[in-house]
This record gives structure tokens, sequence and C-alpha cells, in this order.
């Protein structure tokens, strides 16, 4: 248990969008910074300690962009630390906020986390994942052809698609099912004042009408590739309480890997056999829900902020992460439970499936999430939220974050 | 059919300027000792597999390091020519020719090994009846040369379960 | 701060072209480490890796080093930074008590791509990049210019430090082979080709291949497995401004603040005096007497002084082989190593307490400072 109780006091995002041509990273990334600190009340520049930072390198052609982006997240003669994991860079940063400010040596952390898509070529970023994993193929006699046809599809949809395959399977969740978490989602995002894909008017119907881009995945189904970013403040509890009026207690962070899906390493099989299994999901939810203190997640979390850039893997994630039992998210979603005014909201913000700045989108669960539990959320639920759930997951679908946050701070007596 | 549009905000242009990443120039490094001894097995006709001492798990295409334990495994078994479909895919190129009929892309799990490989089913088969647990068979290239084509592809046998599969989602 | 114990490390020697894929160097230096202080990978707790997406060719470069690394179902992360950064977050999280045993390990192979083209990917990509003008060699150069005109300094000076730092290495059993240079003079440094003037090809590290792992433990934890720890009982780490005008390069703003941070923290009053051992991560040979100044080892503009004394990098430091993303990471082991009294040819006698340091960024922009103490008899 941590010795000092993190705490979140605020959030900022700026306007995503799939071009932001009007700024650059930098200024993309200090929009965020200033909207987290206008709401941060009393906090100004001077006052923080330490800034966290991270994105998905090798999208924007910028390798630790964080040193001529020092002036813009208030880092100048401060500690500054990068973290990046892929496509958990964000909840990364947002756990190693966290960690700073529980070990002690930092009051009040920043992290930020962002991405500029529109700069560089994510399909070349994405391709080049397992570039060295594949480039020895051909010399050991794999057919060109069939490498591009088979590994050339891999990537993030290709990784979905297998997964959705598994989890159809598994649940009986139908293609209709799919396209109504899109929906959700969309409909959700056009309320939310920062994200990319607002469609208010979108239903079952209009996603179904796309053609496929991997079976089972429409082209309607796929996230949008956005620019963003998204900056959290961390405290510890004393500050916190002076600062915040609902001041958002982290009482369980976990991370635990897994081995890879669909390519090993050096060439060899890759031991994640079921990709819809995820093991190291379940662990991180055991872990995080252990530390927080949470023994029915299922009953105990009042809104959850699930990292789906593909709408079967909402339903596999809320699954996964405890709060349905397994396979029976696609029914809960047929009856509303997970709907804005249901028991359990889930992804109000409109989730990743709507935005997706990748480096900033597995903070922006975690941020959207501890903003429901101030009541300051862009698409705020009617529900009172006390619990709520952040989580994220990259690489080839075997990083996991999960944080765990709620209006009460840890009970001492553990 | 287009989705309907979303509400797009314009936003002016700034001045961008050029960068490259030469990935071209990067060389990348491999221990290839255990995946000689396994393309040596694939020209003798024997589909071999690597299993860990320490867990017991055998990995094909072999693996150099077992991440459970961490220890370099270092037995070979000899595996089956049966696998099994652990998942699948089916591909839609952006080029409309394999728009009428994508081809099935497996992840196959052959028999008495804890990993997966991608690999091709049957060129002649259609997707829509692919599904995972589907029983396969290895089928040999005409001309073995220790290379990982030696398996050409794998191709669907008679699966004694798929009448109870059936049933139970009759039920 | 309460302390943290080193209870484990593992080096793998480093080689210019090493025959290893990265998956077997992590794996021999995580191994390696584990052997060392006796302990079993399910002991771990945690995994911090060191590595650099572009440096590796790909992106998410950790997504395949989870096996390699022993972080199979352990919380895993990776610092985009040198290894000494990455030791500051498992710092972080066994303080925080969330964790009781922490691998950190960082891996760089400068064999497989063009440092140098490569780390021009850092700069400011609206304005340095496209004049193309700033890059390592040239950093390094102004840099040493700089220092030289504050402090009236030569360039024999400098090649003295080098001649000094390579002698080093030549007792280091884990330099890199063709870094071990006993015979060498201050008129080869001075002859050698000029990379940036007045840098000279001998003056500026060479790249190699290299992986580096360390155990992070706390206090009770790290008592239980060795009777011999280094503790780690102060840290700090600043960062200032990027624009090489903004800043004073014949003096390390960041490590001054860094340093005054650590030794508050370690309760030390006068580093001149209390501090045995130094090894710092100077990008160049010059940089060297930078951070060391800054550190507050000597008087700034006396660095020369430390050369004299011999406790400033006693492996060679960085010029006895860079590994980029490693290099941080190694100085703190070697630290270690002196405070455990296991550094073979090396060794400074009776050293009690030591500092270690680690960067990135041109001119040392982020700096590290961990002071170390000796924990056993």
């Amino acid at each position: 248990m941590a010795k000092v109780q993190p705490a979140i006091i605020s959030c900022g995002f700026c306007e995503h969008a799939s071009k932001r041509s009007d700024v650059n990273m930098a200024e993309l990334v200090n929009e965020a910074v200033e909207d987290c600190l206008k709401k941060a009340g009393s906090i100004e520049w001077k006052d923080i300690d330490c800034v966290i930072n991270g994105n998905m390198p090798a999208f924007e052609g910028a390798n630790m962009p964080e040193l001529w982006m020092t002036d813009h997240m208030a880092a100048k003669n401060k500690p500054l630390l990068r973290v990046t994991t892929g496509g958990t860079t964000g909840g990364s940063v947002c756990i190693a906020g966290y960690y700073a400010v529980a070990s002690g040596l930092y009051d009040t952390v920043l992290a930020v986390a962002f991405e500029q898509q529109s700069c560089g070529n994510t399909t070349v970023g994405l391709s080049s994942v397992a570039l060295g994993e594949i480039s020895i193929f051909p010399a050991l006699g794999y057919d060109y052809d069939r490498l591009k046809r088979n590994l050339g599809a891999g990537a993030a949809i290709g990784i979905a698609s297998y997964q959705a395959m598994n989890y159809m399977r598994r649940s009986k969740a139908t293609e209709e099912d799919l396209a109504r978490v899109v929906v959700q989602n969309r409909r959700n995002a056009a309320k939310n004042w920062w994200t990319h894909l607002k469609m208010p008017t979108i239903t079952i119907d209009d996603v179904l009408d796309t053609p496929y881009i991997s079976y089972p995945l429409r082209f309607g189904m796929v996230c949008p590739a956005s620019d963003g970013a998204c900056a959290m403040l961390f405290t510890t509890e004393e500050k916190a309480k002076q600062i915040a009026d609902i001041p958002v207690y982290v009482n369980g962070v976990a991370s635990y890997s897994n081995e890879t899906a669909i390519v090993g390493i050096d060439c060899a099989g890759a031991g994640q056999v079921d990709p819809c299994e995820q093991l190291g999901a379940v662990k991180s939810a055991e872990i995080a829900y252990g530390q927080a203190g949470i023994s029915f997640p299922n009953k105990e979390i009042d809104y959850a902020e699930v990292y789906s850039p593909f709408p079967n893997q909402e339903l596999m994630w809320v699954e996964r992460v405890g709060l349905f039992e397994e396979n029976k998210a696609p029914e809960a979603y047929r009856n509303g439970v997970s709907a804005f005014n249901g028991e359990l909201p889930i992804n109000c913000s409109g989730g990743v499936n709507s935005t997706n700045a990748i480096g900033a989108s597995a903070m922006e669960r975690p941020a959207e999430a501890a903003l429901q539990i101030m009541g300051k959320a862009g698409n705020q639920v009617p529900k009172t939220v006390h619990t709520a759930l952040g989580h994220g997951w990259g690489g080839a679908i075997n990083f996991i974050t999960h944080v765990v946050m709620s209006d009460e701070p840890q009970r001492k007596w553990r | 059919m287009p989705l309907p549009d979303y509400e797009k905000k314009s936003y002016k242009r700034t001045r961008t300027m050029h960068g490259n990443w030469y990935l071209a120039s990067y060389r990348y490094k491999f221990n290839l000792s255990r995946t000689k001894v396994f393309l040596k097995g694939l020209a003798k006709g024997h589909i071999l597999g690597l299993k860990c001492r320490s867990c017991n798990t055998v990995s094909f295409p072999p693996r150099l390091i077992c991440g459970r334990c961490l220890v370099k495994p270092d037995q070979w078994v000899r595996l089956p020519e049966t696998a099994s479909v652990s998942t699948f895919s089916a591909n839609y190129d952006a080029d409309d020719k394999n728009r009428e009929r994508p081809y099935p892309i497996v992840a196959v799990q052959q028999d008495g090994t804890d990993t997966v490989w991608v690999h091709n089913l049957t060129d002649k088969f259609d997707f829509h009846d692919v599904y995972v647990g589907m029983p396969l068979k290895a089928v040999w290239a005409e001309e073995r040369k220790g290379i990982w084509m030696d398996i050409d592809h794998y191709e669907p046998i008679e699966d004694p379960a798929i009448e109870l599969n059936k049933k139970e989602e009759e039920m | 701060m309460d302390k943290v114990g080193i209870v484990g490390y593992y080096q793998v020697k480093p080689g210019l072209d090493i025959m290893m894929s990265p998956y077997e160097m992590i794996f021999e230096a995580v191994r390696g480490a584990l052997d060392y202080a006796d302990l079993k990978r399910k002991d771990l707790t945690t995994v911090i890796s060191a590595t650099n997406d572009y440096y590796d060719g790909k992106t998410i470069s950790n997504c395949f080093k989870v096996e390699a690394g022993g972080a199979y179902m352990k919380d895993e992360s990776k610092v985009e930074m040198d290894g000494a950064h990455a030791a500051m977050y498992g710092l972080f999280r066994i303080l925080s008590g969330n964790h009781k045993l922490a691998m950190i390990y960082g891996i760089s192979t400068p064999s497989c791509y063009q440092y140098e083209s490569v780390r021009v990917l850092e700069n400011d990509p609206t304005f340095d990049r496209p004049i193309n003008l700033l890059n390592s060699y040239t950093s390094g150069g102004m840099q040493m210019r700089a220092y030289m005109k504050a402090f009236g300094i030569s360039e024999e000076d400098i090649a003295k430090v080098a001649v000094y730092n390579l002698k080093n290495a030549a007792k280091n059993p884990l330099a890199l082979p063709e870094a071990k240079k006993a015979d060498i003079t201050i008129d080869e440094v001075l002859k050698s080709d000029i990379l940036s003037t007045p840098l000279r090809e001998l003056m500026y590290p060479m790249k190699c291949d290299g992986a580096t792992a360390m155990i992070l433990a706390p206090e009770r934890q790290a008592l239980k497995i060795t009777d011999n720890p280094v503790w780690i009982i102060g840290v700090g780490n600043v960062n200032e401004t990027y624009y090489l005008g903004d800043r004073d390069l014949s003096v390390s703003l960041s490590m001054e603040m860094a340093a005054g941070k650590a030794y508050e923290m370690a309760g030390i009053k006068d580093p001149k005096s209390e501090i045995d051992v130094a090894e710092v991560f100077g990008h160049t040979a010059c940089e060297d007497l930078i951070i060391a100044e800054a550190a507050g080892l000597t008087d700034k503009g006396k660095g020369i002084s430390m050369v004299d004394r011999g406790n400033l990098n006693p492996s060679g430091g960085t010029m006895a082989g860079y590994t980029p993303c490693a290099n941080g990471l190694t100085r703190i082991v070697e630290a270690a190593k002196q405070l455990r009294n296991e550094a073979e040819g090396h060794q400074i006698n009776g050293a009690k307490m030591a500092i270690a340091t680690g960067q990135v960024g041109f001119c040392a922009q982020n700096n590290v400072i961990y002071v170390l103490e000796r924990g056993g008899n």
C-alpha cells in the first residue's frame, strides 16, 4: 500500500481533430496543460514539482520531443521523466505520476500524454512494431507474398479482428452488437467538447452499411486517427483537500504484461494462443482492485472507461476487468445497462472508438473517469459516481494499464 | 455507403517542415541457433517443437527464451502433423481485386504446443467456413528445402466434434 | 527519503558488434543479475526497461522484450531515456511501498543503427533540424569551446582527461576492448581526427553494444537478500531549457540543481571531502569535467584536479565504451561495485560514499544524480 496517498485534482484536454494544422506538437501539449492548470484552482506553473510525459514514439518522427518542448509543459528546471509503452503510454504516464507522488519524493506532479498523428504516418509507425521480428522471415524461406498477406495485415486492426473472431465465438455476439457499441460511443462523443468523431444521428444500420476492412470489422467500426493531448495533475491527500472541491484518490494501479500475440520474438511462435483470454488484464484488475480494497467490482464500480478502438474490445474488456460476467456484456449493452443513464455507464466520453490520439488515449480514460467523480466531465452522467475505473491496452495486446480511483482515500486500516 | 458526416471544425494552417525516419538504414540481429535446427527438421519431414524443461511448455516455431521461467529451453520434441485454428481473420485489401473473395488468415496451433503462428489455409477455402478450433493437417511442399515454406499450407480435416458443437449451439 | 538498496547487477561484456540478438543480451543481463543476487524470477514484482524506439528501429520497442526481460505477468513499464532515469522510476515504485523487488535494465545496440544520425531526430523539428547544424559532434565541440574559454583551459588539459579515462578503461575488465588504451599519450589524442573543432575523435566515446541490469529492493528486503547492500540515499533530477543559446554551456545548471537536491536528501554538506568515488556520465571528455564540477566535487574550472586525485571515473567512464540507454545504469553499477569492493583491477580502497550520474539531451540537458552509500562493513 502506498505510503503517501496520491490524488488527482485536475485533468485537462485540448480539442481533438484529425488534423490540428493550426498548432505544432508543443502548442498542442500546451493547450492541454493550460486547460489542466486553469481548472486546478490555486496551483500555478511554479508549484509543479515534477513532470512526467510520454507519447507513442516513431509516429511524429521526433525522438524525445519533451526535450525541446520543455518550456511548453512547465518542465524548465524541474525533474522530467519520459515513459512510453506504446498504446498504453497514457496509462503508463498516469501510473508514473501516481508513483512519483506515492514515493514521497514529489508533492505535485504533472502528467502529460500527447500525440499529433497528422505529423507522421501512423501506418508506417505501426508496421514498424514487428519489423525487427518479420524482416528475417524472407531469409528463412517465408514466401514474400504470403508474408505480406499474413503479417502485413497484422498491425492493430489485424490483431483486433483475431480478437473479434474469438470473442464472437465465445459470447455469440453478432455484428449488430458490435455496431451498437459504436453508436453508443459516437453519440456520447457528440456531447463531449473535446472529442473527434461527433455523430449525434448515427444508427446501427449506418454502421452495418459500411464495407469490411478486416472481417468481422467494418469501416464504420474503426477508431479515427486524431491529434490531441491530455494532462493530469497529481498531488498528495493533504494538499488535494485544500485545493479541490472533490479530490479523486487513486487507490489502485497495475500494469501487468503478457507475452505477445500473433508474432513471437526472433521468429518464434507467440505465447498468447487465445488473444481474447487476456491474462494480463485479469491479473492487473485483480491486483488493482486488491490495492483499492474492492471485492465486487461489478457492484462497487460506478463508472468505467475502457480502451476500445474497436467495438468488440469494449465488450471483451468490460468482462475481463470484472464489470460483467463472462460473455454477458452484449446482453447488458442490449439492455442499456452501459448507456449514459444506465446502471453502469461505460465510455460516456465517447471512448477511443470516437477519438484516438494514440499516446494520449490511455490517459484520457482515467482522466475522464476522474472528471466523472469530480462532476466536471463534458458528458456528465446523471448518477453520482463514487468509484471509477480507467483502463488501457497496448503493444501486441500484451500491455495493460489499470487505474482505480474513488472519492474516498484508501482505508487506512488495511 | 458512407457514414453520416461528423461535425468537422476547420483549423488554420501553419508552416510545416519535412523530416524523415530512414528505417532502411537499420540492421536487425537475430539468434537463429534454434530456428536452424527446426528448419533442418523440416527438411527431413519432422515437425519439431522446443520444450522448456522447467514449465513443460512447447513452442513451435521454437523460441529462444521461455518467458515464464526465464531460461533457455533446450529439449526438442517431435510433433504430430495435426493442428487446429486458434483464431482467424479475413483481410480485405485496399484494391478491389480481393473484395469479392477475401482470403482467410489463420493463427495455427500445432497439436501438442502452447504457441501459435500465422499460416495459410488451402487456397480454395472460403473463410466463412472457418471456425475457431477447426482441426487442420499440415501439407508438405512438393520439394523440401529446409525452409519455412516446407509446410506449404494447412488443410482442414474431418472434425468429430462439429456435431457436438452444433448441438451445443442449438441448446 | 527511505533507503533503497542495490542488491544485484550484471553487465553484458560490451563489444563494437556483438554477435547476439538484443533479446539474448537482455536475457543474459537479467538472468545474470538474478543469479548474482541469488534470486528467482518469481521474486520480482516490477520490471522497468530503458530502451529507445528510434535506436531500436521499431516503435513500442519494449513490446517484444517482455519475455527476455523477465516481465511476463509482472508490473512492467519503460522509460525512454537513459538507464539512470529508468532507475529513478524503479526508485519511485520501491519507495511507494507497492513493490518489493524491481529489475531495471537498459540496452542498446549501436552496431545496428547510425547513432549520430538518429540523434538528429532529438532536435527541434521546426528549427534545428532543417538547419541541420546541431548534432552530437557539434554540440560537444561548442560545449568544449565554451568551457575552455570560460576557465582558460587548454586542449592539452582536455586531452589529459581523455588519456586518464582511456588508461582507467584498460584496468576495467568490462570496458570495451577497443577502448582499452594503456599506453596512450596526450599527443596521440591531440593528433586524432577532428570531429568538430576543438573536439577530437579520442575525446569522444566509442559506441558499443551492451546491456546492464540492476535490482533494487527496499531496506528491509535488501538486508534479507545480502549483507553487503549499496544504499541509494539521495537522488536528484533536473531538466533545463533546450536551446543551447539559452544556456551557459561551460557549466551544467541542471546538474547543479539536481546535485543540490540529492545532497540535501542524503545529508551531505561538503561533497568535496565526503564523496570518495564519482562515476559521471559525460558525453565527451570535457563534459565529464563540467558534470563533476557541477556536482560539487571541485570548484568551477578546477575539474582537471580530479584527474590527479584519481577518484573520478575509475572504470574509465563513458570513454570505456558508450552504450546509449544503458550508460547511466552502468555508471550506477560501477559506483556500486566500488562500494562493495568488487571492482576488479580498478578498485579504490575504502570507498564509502559515491555518486553516479546519467543524462539525456544535447550538452547534458536532463541530468540525474544518485548518492550511494556502502551498506556492509
